[in-house]
């Protein structure tokens, strides 16, 4: 498998890799047509005359920027926490010993393997009790629960993979707990935070059925993939800014994988390996 | 935090067991403060809204107000007698068994292809095939929506040029094509995390096996057959059941490009769910049920786990005995 590839495999590659990629190129495309040039130019992914007016019609007048903020919020946010949250369990659950603690590893494990009913509605009472139904919030706390079994059992091995000498040298030289963990601990962790990070990102980004489930009854609070739903549904027609919304959806996160996709490959491709 | 256990531990012993236990739940109490907000979010929002939705399961309830009429386990018996709901079971499974054997053969060539240490832009081919994974199936589903709802004549014309078909297609409001679609959008959509999968199985293969084994003449066939398969077993247990897992949960796709239409041609069981739950059924005015959903969704979960497990029993039974006689 050392030979070096034939000129053949690289066409072969590059013209299976931009057919796979054709349904974004044509989006990206159509989002600067005209209508008269969406339906004459059909499946040409190339606009005649670039019409960036799409784009601030999309952002204003269909909501998109809105829609954008409490995306960005969201992601931002459920970031945030995850991580703080995950990073502090997974370290103490790797690290520490204290009573109960096989009683938490249990709990974790066990939600891998109970079979789940249909626990949106629940979540929906609690976030009504919590008189949280009508802010970003709801939707935050929940993306953010849905991602810490997965991102506590990562610190956790991250971090008991981390020489305990460091450890024992902070504590001789007075160092407690907190300074410990925020000082040493947390700053080693950094691959792993992007890591997580990244994880939570993309699926807090990209999330459709928890922000669907949670704006049915407050448009202003859609994030972009449920307001590019809702948009079929009430502008059917309006095909051209469908597409400068879907660009608008679809750049931020991969732009952001493409900075940091080795984080998110590595991370893949250590689940598998275990 | 060993030392401070094994520190407490002689004084516990002399001043009785409960004072002792107390005194080790003090010296941790910053390992409680640092786990309590991860078990608060567990408790609250992942274990309490599945015991939850067990209760729910015993009422007949449109998901309105609160629960109120009983009906012991009537639920599970109409989930079981209700042609829709083995329906959307049967189209899920239509899709997990195309998807997955065609992507994971699709993502094993691509993984081999780029697996060649001498291939230049190894890695930019490969972001270039994983990149769709990363996008959102709500957003990839509305732009196939809009691609064939505006453009599928371009391909009825192609194939009524070739003598494929004598009459127009209408790809998404046919019960046959609609499906095939959303099968050939998911097999699009995931297939990198496939990919990803596989190269790290393949990068666990020493070169020098390759080597020796091209030294004794083997062919790239023999390498494939005696060196890369059973070498890629272990790690390709797990891509399959990975693979089978996320395949079940398909939701975002059919919600968007069909919900589930026309006539429940392309229901899926979580599309089922969600429409008991949350009313919307295409082209039906079937009445919320919340206790219907749950109990629908229970089974459902009951029948994975089963199957999970048997299906990991099943692999890795197969994994012991070809590796055995390899």
């Amino acid at each position: 498998m050392t030979r070096r590839a034939p000129v053949m495999t690289h066409v072969f590659l590059l013209v299976g890799g931009v057919a796979w990629l054709y349904p974004f190129l044509w989006t990206l495309g159509s989002s600067l047509k005209s209508t008269d040039e969406f339906f004459g130019r059909g499946l040409d992914p190339l606009p005649g005359t670039p019409l960036w007016s799409n784009y601030a019609q999309a952002w204003q007048g269909a909501s998109f920027g809105q829609y954008f903020l409490n995306t960005l919020t969201i992601t931002v946010a459920t970031v945030l926490i995850t991580l703080l949250v995950t990073a502090m369990a997974g370290y103490t659950l790797a690290r520490t010993e204290f009573p109960g603690k096989g009683l938490v590893l249990v709990a974790v494990a066990a939600t891998v393997f109970l079979p789940h009913g249909y626990t949106i509605i629940p979540i929906f009472d609690i976030m009504d009790g919590l008189g949280l139904l009508n802010s970003l919030w709801s939707i935050i706390i929940v993306q953010s629960a849905g991602g810490i079994v997965f991102g506590t059992f990562l610190f956790m091995g991250y971090f008991r993979a981390i020489d305990r000498a460091l450890e024992d040298a902070a504590r001789v030289d007075g160092a407690n707990f907190h300074q410990v963990f925020w000082r040493i601990m947390l700053p080693l962790a950094g691959p792993m935070l992007a890591t997580v990070g990244l994880f939570t990102a993309i699926s807090a980004w990209n999330s459709f059925f928890i922000p669907l489930v949670f704006t049915l009854a407050r448009p202003e609070l859609r994030t972009l993939g449920v307001g590019m739903y809702a948009f079929i549904g009430e502008n059917s027609t309006d095909w051209t800014l469908l597409c400068a919304g879907s660009v608008i959806t679809l750049a931020p996160i991969i732009a952001i994988f493409l900075v940091l996709q080795r984080f998110f490959v590595n991370g893949l491709a250590g689940a598998v390996k275990q | 935090m060993t030392d401070v256990r094994l520190a407490a531990r002689p004084r516990a012993l002399s001043t009785g067991t409960v004072s002792g236990l107390w005194r080790r739940i003090a010296a941790a109490r910053w390992s409680y403060l640092y786990v309590l907000p991860m078990l608060v979010l567990l408790l609250a929002f992942v274990i309490y809204p599945i015991i939850a939705s067990l209760g729910y399961t015993f009422y007949r309830w449109d998901g309105i107000g609160e629960p109120g009429d009983f009906v012991g386990l009537a639920n599970f018996s109409r989930v079981m007698t209700d042609g829709i709901f083995w329906g959307a079971l049967r189209n899920t499974f239509f899709y997990v068994l195309l998807v997955v054997p065609i992507q994971l053969v699709l993502a094993l060539a691509l993984a081999l292809v780029l697996n060649n240490r001498r291939l230049r832009l190894r890695t930019f081919y490969r972001t270039l095939f994983f990149l769709p994974v990363v996008t959102s199936a709500a957003v990839v589903g509305v732009v196939v929506q809009l691609l064939f709802s505006n453009f599928g004549d371009v391909v009825n014309d192609v194939l009524m040029s070739l003598g494929l078909t004598h009459e127009y297609i209408d790809w998404l409001g046919d019960p046959n094509f609609a499906m095939i679609i959303i099968i050939g959008v998911g097999i699009w959509h995931t297939l990198g995390y496939n990919l990803v999968y596989f190269l790290a199985g393949l990068q666990t293969i020493p070169d020098e096996l390759y080597e020796a084994a091209r030294l004794d003449g083997a062919g790239a066939f023999a390498c494939f057959r005696h060196i890369t398969v059973p070498l890629l077993r272990s790690v390709g247990v797990v891509i399959v059941l990975l693979s089978v897992i996320g395949s079940f949960q398909v939701f975002d796709l059919v919600q968007v490009l069909t919900n589930g239409g026309p006539y429940f041609a392309t229901e899926v069981v979580n599309s089922y769910i969600y429409h008991l739950a949350f009313g919307g059924f295409s082209g039906s005015s079937v009445d919320r049920d919340v206790g219907l959903a749950s109990a629908a969704s229970f089974f459902y979960g009951l029948l994975l786990i089963v199957f999970a497990v048997v299906q990991a029993l099943f692999l890795r039974a197969l994994v012991r005995r070809r590796g055995g006689r390899a």
